[in-house]
């Protein structure tokens, strides 16, 4: 009998150590970062790009997104306080319920409250806040119960759920009582509660950040969090971060410099890395100013009467000089240019919708390129050479619609200076245009310096990005209307205002029944009509690219999501 | 002695305050400012960039921003009747952003009575905090590399001297011609790539540690490797500079009346240099002590960037980028306060190691 317990003993003890051999892999990713070093963690006060990816992995989002189709689900998902919504017939209410299996890791449970606090803050204005748009855009949230709560809104907004998803959960029971102290909060350098697959380990300024595996993780796919600890290097010299990441000191980088990309490629091709690609959500664009630049003036007054903000000599207005703006598209070959500012890393645009949004539309070409016709639309639209056997010579105007008689085809194309890509596109775009007689001085100005000479709607035409939000959001209302066409604070900055795209845009965010074909067939006429009016030249997606050392199992990203599944990787010794 | 170094400290004041104003007014004339580089995004309104603005007070008039800088804020706008709203003001408007609500009260007390300011990024927090946790770092790559040059320079240009025109002397001297035309980031760069992970494999690559989950970085002398590569990058001018200067001031030296005596003497070669000519030789190298501390600085801004070295070199140039006035200009100010102490300390060296010299 004591034999048989004593065997049955060992076969337990036999089991149990391979159980927990086989339950974690363990290992620590470590993730290059050559952002700024992130200077504040609290998720209220700052959304550095760092700071963001780090509050991914230690906080709880309040909705789920499914990462395969870039989509917010009306359901649960790991590491989403809500369990789904319904919306009210009017359109204008969401109610949500709230899952009750989450806790912080402090021991409190996940609740209302902590969504309540997140409005209620953004309410306060005690601290400027990156969410502050959201009090613009969401009427009133309302706690129902301790895990029920009703969002509404004035009017129907189909981006809605997206605002929505500002609202993350937030540790209230930590917050103080006088909210203005919340930048002073030790939380705001160290995230001591959270609820995540990681919790916050150790910051070494300027040099790195540690998370740690959460044991306590409820939504780990395997049950638990398959590696040890989650740590992202601070490696500023991008140079350098290639090698190191080559070298195996570091398990995972993202957007590597173009030029360094073959490289990778290479390494890949030797089994020594993981490499995933695909069309991002940063882009770039070379804008004209459509206003007088001598007498930058807001779009509309206090009042919402229009300003009159007179026209560009050359570029016009939105209405007055389109063919000019196409023409100056159609001479530059911008598949060349993705070739030679991005070793053809990028994705050509045809217009303002990236192509990972739901609403782009592929069947909208890009503006094609031909110099030649580019050079007789010039002529046509009365700019002309100043030497009729020189293609080259200046263009003068000889009644055009936009200068007076004898004005030079001239202006000044900025960029920033740290940007080699951005200074290869207007070099490139000099040389173009160039051959046919359209002369642009080319300028390069420190980051800060070129921000402000932005607002400032001086600038005659300049080369600069955006990047778009995950998941996508094709509402055009920040770009391109003259709600933020304003004179030293503008995103509209060369004062497009196309009254039907305007009223189509808006048409799209607010269409009664939210229908997706719909408001994609919307969304593709405002796409031809930004194209037709050219107040950008759209040029290209920059690719986004993930890769990883072939010791990570596990990687398996979707675009814009790296580590949608970081809780099962683990790394290979 | 005491009198000279009083008197020298006395002479700074003048100094740094005139270093303050000329930075200060060089900094606010470049063209961009923190509000466009906080609030580049299109979810954010005009009103509110202008409400930042008047928060960090970046749009007063120069005299007003250098006098909260200097003097603090909290006598400009202040609560007289204790309501916690500020009431009166001399010099800035109450309600500076025009929204009908006056602004807080101020609560800078300006450097001259010990606050630097709050950073504009950082989370707010104050610049000296900020900048003493980078400190550490750049101390230890600094005195690394100062230690490293001189020891190793010194005995260089000495041997180089004795042994002049010989294949010694010219070899240190091609190698410290090329130490001193190898610019920082191309010797760093292609030092990584030599002796790092995609090279021989014999040195980390960059960081002051290695990967450490809690609890710091270990001892410095569990984790001298780190140290090996950025000190060589910054110690390889100094190695240049120093055993050139004392092969030039030994050789200079050997040519002295008390040389020839003490050979005349019958004393041997290694005597003679050893201990009538360096004791003299070394006197030129005291007054590199000044410009080697400003070398250090100016060096590791490079280096640190290279091998991700957490110091305070790679703050000042993000503070600069970020135009985070209040960060760079401490940065400045200590930088300024090392350099006068750093040539302060060459005076007096100079002074024990040359009894001629006498500090007045």
């Amino acid at each position: 009998m004591k034999t048989a317990l004593r065997l049955t003993l060992v076969l337990f003890v036999l089991c149990l150590s391979s159980l927990s051999a086989m339950a974690q892999e363990g290992g620590i990713v470590v993730r290059g970062n050559a952002g700024a070093d992130p200077t504040a963690f609290d998720p209220l006060l700052t959304n550095e790009t760092v700071t963001s990816d780090i509050q991914a992995l230690i906080f709880p989002d309040l909705l789920s997104v499914d990462p395969a189709t870039a989509s917010i689900v009306n359901g649960p998902g790991p590491n989403a306080l809500a369990s789904g919504w319904e919306l009210s017939e009017d359109g204008l209410t969401y109610t949500f319920s709230l899952r009750d299996d989450l806790y912080w890791t402090d021991g409190e449970q996940i609740d209302a409250d902590d969504v309540m606090f997140v409005w209620d803050f953004i309410q306060s204005g005690a601290v400027p806040t990156h969410l502050s748009f959201v009090a613009d855009e969401i009427a009133n949230v309302e706690k129902i119960d301790n895990f029920t709560i009703a969002v509404s809104f004035d009017e129907v907004d189909c981006d809605a759920i997206l605002s929505i998803g500002a609202l993350e959960p937030y540790p209230s029971h930590i917050a103080p009582e006088d909210l203005t102290t919340m930048p002073d909060q030790e939380f705001n350098q160290n995230l001591y509660v959270s609820s995540g697959p990681y919790t916050f380990g150790e910051v070494r300024p300027a040099e790195s950040i540690s998370l740690l595996a959460n044991p306590d993780y409820v939504d780990a796919e395997l049950g638990y969090v398959n590696n040890d600890a989650f740590v992202l290097l601070n490696v500023p010299d991008l140079t350098v971060m290639v090698e190191r990441f080559l070298a195996g000191e570091l398990s995972i980088i993202s957007g590597p410099q173009e030029a360094r990309r073959a490289e990778i490629y290479a390494a890949e091709d030797e089994g020594r890395v993981q490499i995933y690609t695909y069309p991002g959500n940063s882009w770039d664009y070379l804008a004209f100013n459509l206003a007088d630049p001598s007498n930058p003036q807001n779009a509309v007054d206090e009042d919402g009467n229009a300003i009159d903000q007179g026209m560009h000599p050359v570029f016009g207005s939105t209405e007055v000089g389109r063919d000019v703006r196409r023409a100056l598209n159609m001479a530059l070959d911008v598949d060349d240019i993705i070739e030679r500012a991005t070793f053809g890393e990028g994705t050509r645009m045809a217009s303002h919708l990236v192509p990972a949004s739901w609403a782009f539309d592929p069947t909208i070409e890009p503006v094609p390129s031909d110099p030649a016709a580019a050079a007789q639309m010039l002529t046509d639209a009365g700019w002309v050479n100043s030497d009729p056997d020189d293609p080259s010579s200046v263009r003068v105007c000889q009644g055009c619609a936009t200068a007076e008689d004898g004005t030079e085809m001239r202006f000044v194309l900025n960029t920033n200076e740290e940007n080699a890509r951005r200074t290869a596109i207007i070099t490139i775009a000099q040389e173009s245009w160039d051959k046919i007689g359209v002369k642009a001085e080319i300028q390069t100005l420190e980051w800060g310096s070129y921000l402000e000479k932005l607002f400032t709607q001086t600038l005659d035409a300049y080369v600069i990005g955006w990047r778009n939000g995950y998941p996508d959001r094709p509402d055009a209302t920040q770009l391109f209307t003259p709600a933020s066409d304003v004179v030293g604070g503008c995103s509209n900055c060369m004062s497009y205002n196309n009254p039907e795209f305007t009223a189509i845009n808006e048409q799209a965010r607010t269409l009664p029944g939210c229908s997706i074909d719909e408001r994609k067939a919307l969304y593709a006429e405002a796409q031809r009509i930004i194209q037709a009016d050219t107040p950008y030249i759209f040029m290209f997606v920059r690719n986004g690219f993930y890769a990883a050392g072939s010791e990570v199992n596990g990687f398996d990203p979707f675009p814009s999501q790296l580590l949608w599944n970081v809780d099962t990787w683990s790394i290979s010794q | 002695m005491t009198t000279f170094v009083i008197r020298r400290i006395l002479q700074a004041i003048p100094t740094l305050f005139g270093i303050s104003i000329l930075v200060y007014a060089i900094m606010l004339a470049t063209p961009g400012g923190p509000v466009a580089a906080l609030t580049f995004s299109p979810t954010v309104t005009p009103q509110e960039r202008a409400a930042l603005a008047a928060q960090l007070g970046v749009n007063d008039p120069f005299h007003i921003q250098y006098l909260r800088w200097l003097l603090g804020d909290d006598w400009m706008r202040f609560d007289s009747d204790g309501d916690g709203v500020a009431d009166t003001a001399y010099l800035i408007p109450l309600d500076a952003d025009g929204d009908g609500e006056p602004e807080p009260p101020g609560t800078r007390r300006g450097i001259l009575r010990g606050d630097f300011g709050s950073s504009f990024f950082h989370g707010k927090r104050h610049v000296i905090d900020v900048i003493f946790e980078r400190l550490g770092a750049t101390l230890e790559l600094g005195v690394a590399s100062l230690v490293v040059g001189l020891t190793i320079g010194i005995p260089v240009g000495v041997l180089a001297a004795v042994n002049r025109g010989g294949p010694f002397d010219n070899f240190t001297r091609i190698v410290s011609v090329i130490f001193n035309a190898f610019p920082v980031f191309w010797l760093g760069l292609i030092l990584l790539l030599i002796f790092g992970g995609t090279g021989l494999g014999l040195l980390p690559m960059g960081n002051r540690c290695g990967l450490v989950l809690v609890g710091g970085c270990p001892p410095l002398y569990e984790r001298l490797e780190y140290l090996v590569l950025p000190t060589f990058v910054i110690a390889a001018g100094f190695l240049a500079v120093y055993s050139r200067f004392m092969r030039a001031s030994v050789l200079d030296v050997g040519t002295q009346d008390y040389i020839r005596t003490a050979r005349a003497k019958g004393l041997s070669g290694r005597m003679v240099w050893f201990r009538h000519g360096l004791r003299n030789a070394l006197i030129p190298i005291a007054t590199l002590l000044g410009p080697s501390v400003t070398g250090v600085l100016s060096g590791a801004v490079v280096t640190e960037n290279i091998f991700s070295w957490p110091g305070v070199g790679r703050l000042a140039v993000s503070s600069l980028q970020q135009r985070d006035y209040p960060t760079v200009m401490a940065i400045v100010m200590l930088a300024s306060i090392t350099t006068i102490i750093g040539y302060l300390l060459s005076d007096i060296l100079y002074a024990l190691i040359d009894p001629r010299i006498r500090l007045r």
